[in-house]
């Protein structure tokens, strides 16, 4: 019954409204501008105009045979690595809009961490919010069931914990 | 003056007598349950009432009727099904059941216990694999292919995964800008080296904006997918 009141309550109060989220761009950091060597033009070439920040995990950052498919709002960069296909994307747009009153959504928003990490249909995942833009990392194996970066979360975390921001403009 | 309002009035007059299209046989076999009604039961529970159609005006994920949204796991010859074939012929046959939602161990915020899958599992019209193409919900970039998910970034935003489609029958690439119903692939039982049952999983993820928050999340497909398969029985997809 609690559960009908709620998606009831979440259609009469969902709207289908677009747009941009808000960014709180990070104050500039010269360890960000500069990096030790050049990054590949596959990449610099791509996010030229991207307009939200984008970041990569480090060890990463300069593989030039990264996928790079970006425009102003959202960016996704991906590459192969031994058996298994990594992507990281970030998208600044949002297609939804719920009232800050929804008993669902405020709960919902609530228990949500700062990053959270799962498996889910063989893939490893990262989500997390950061400057008010979402962003997504994936990992998915050849041996979905035996690969340990696709049954264990230590490889994605460390995906995660060395990401730095190259680029992205306001 | 009066010509033209002869002219007006018949118009609208035709307009008014102009015969609906008649059901085709597909569209009068087509039944369903409803949105959030896992079948069968210890399935788990789904989002009972949230009839809203997420992605409005989408075409269906598979190019041709038939096909049928069940359950893989809880299916017939599933992990957790009836002893019997994948291919039995109950799986293959209307009504369609939601499994958004169904029993998984992976986090999901909008289901009720927190936790289940986050797609749909749809069966092609024949337990065939690399015969059905898949095709494009909306016009939109191919933004990512994996070992056996190919995800489409749509105009609107919305971000749709179609997984275990067969590697090699691939018919776009990353980058790649593709127009709605432009094939993508063949279905299959792609799932890397380890083979799952032929279907296609699909699933949609959107942004939620709350009080100058937000959140990604996968968003019930499932009515969506009802108001495109009857677009598609109807000859409009």
């Amino acid at each position: 019954m609690r559960l009908l009141f709620i998606t009831l309550f979440l259609c009469s109060s969902l709207s289908a409204e677009s747009g941009l989220l808000d960014i709180q761009w990070p104050k500039p950091n010269a360890k960000h501008q500069k990096p030790s060597t050049p990054y590949p033009a596959v990449l610099t070439n791509s996010i030229k105009e991207v307009k939200l920040p984008v970041y990569l995990p480090n060890s990463y950052a300069y593989n030039k045979n990264m996928i790079v498919v970006a425009d102003n709002n959202f960016y996704t960069v991906s590459f192969t690595l031994q058996g298994a296909d990594i992507m990281i994307s970030g998208d600044k747009t949002y297609q939804e809009s719920v009232s800050p009153t929804n008993p669902e959504f405020k709960a919902i928003m609530k228990a949500s961490p700062p990053v959270e990490f799962m498996q889910s249909e063989g893939i490893m995942s990262a989500e997390f919010n950061r400057h008010g833009v979402n962003y997504s990392m994936a990992v998915e194996c050849e041996k979905p069931k035996t690969d340990k970066r696709c049954t264990e979360t230590t490889f994605i975390k460390e995906l995660y914990n060395q990401l730095i921001m190259v680029g992205g403009r306001p | 003056m009066r010509t033209v309002l002869i002219i007006s009035m018949l118009f609208f007059f035709s307009a008014c007598v102009q015969k609906a299209t008649p059901q085709t046989e597909e569209e009068k076999k087509f039944s369903y349950y409803p949105a959030g009604q896992l079948s069968p039961e210890k399935s788990g529970d789904g989002r009972n009432g949230d009839n809203y159609i997420y992605a409005p005006g989408i075409r269906f994920p598979i190019e041709a009727a038939p096909a049928y949204i069940n359950s893989q796991v809880y299916g017939i010859g599933g992990l957790h099904g009836a002893r019997g074939s994948l291919c039995d012929e109950k799986n293959y046959q209307y009504p369609w059941s939601d499994n958004y939602c169904e029993k998984r161990r992976w986090g999901m915020p909008l289901c009720p216990g927190g936790k289940g899958h986050q797609g749909v599992d749809i069966r092609t019209a024949t337990c065939e694999k690399n015969k059905y193409y898949t095709v494009a919900v909306e016009n939109g970039l191919i933004t990512y292919i994996g070992k056996y998910t190919v995800k489409l970034r749509g105009d609107s935003g919305r971000t749709y995964r179609y997984l275990h489609m067969n590697s090699s029958s691939i018919l776009v690439r990353s980058g790649q800008k593709v127009k709605r119903g432009e094939r993508l692939g063949l279905v299959s039982n792609n799932m890397g080296s380890t083979k799952t049952s032929i279907h296609l999983h699909f699933d949609m993820k959107q942004t939620i904006k709350i009080d100058g928050k937000s959140k990604t999340v996968y968003v019930p497909p499932y009515t969506s997918l009802i108001d495109a398969y009857k677009r598609l029985l109807h000859g409009n997809p």
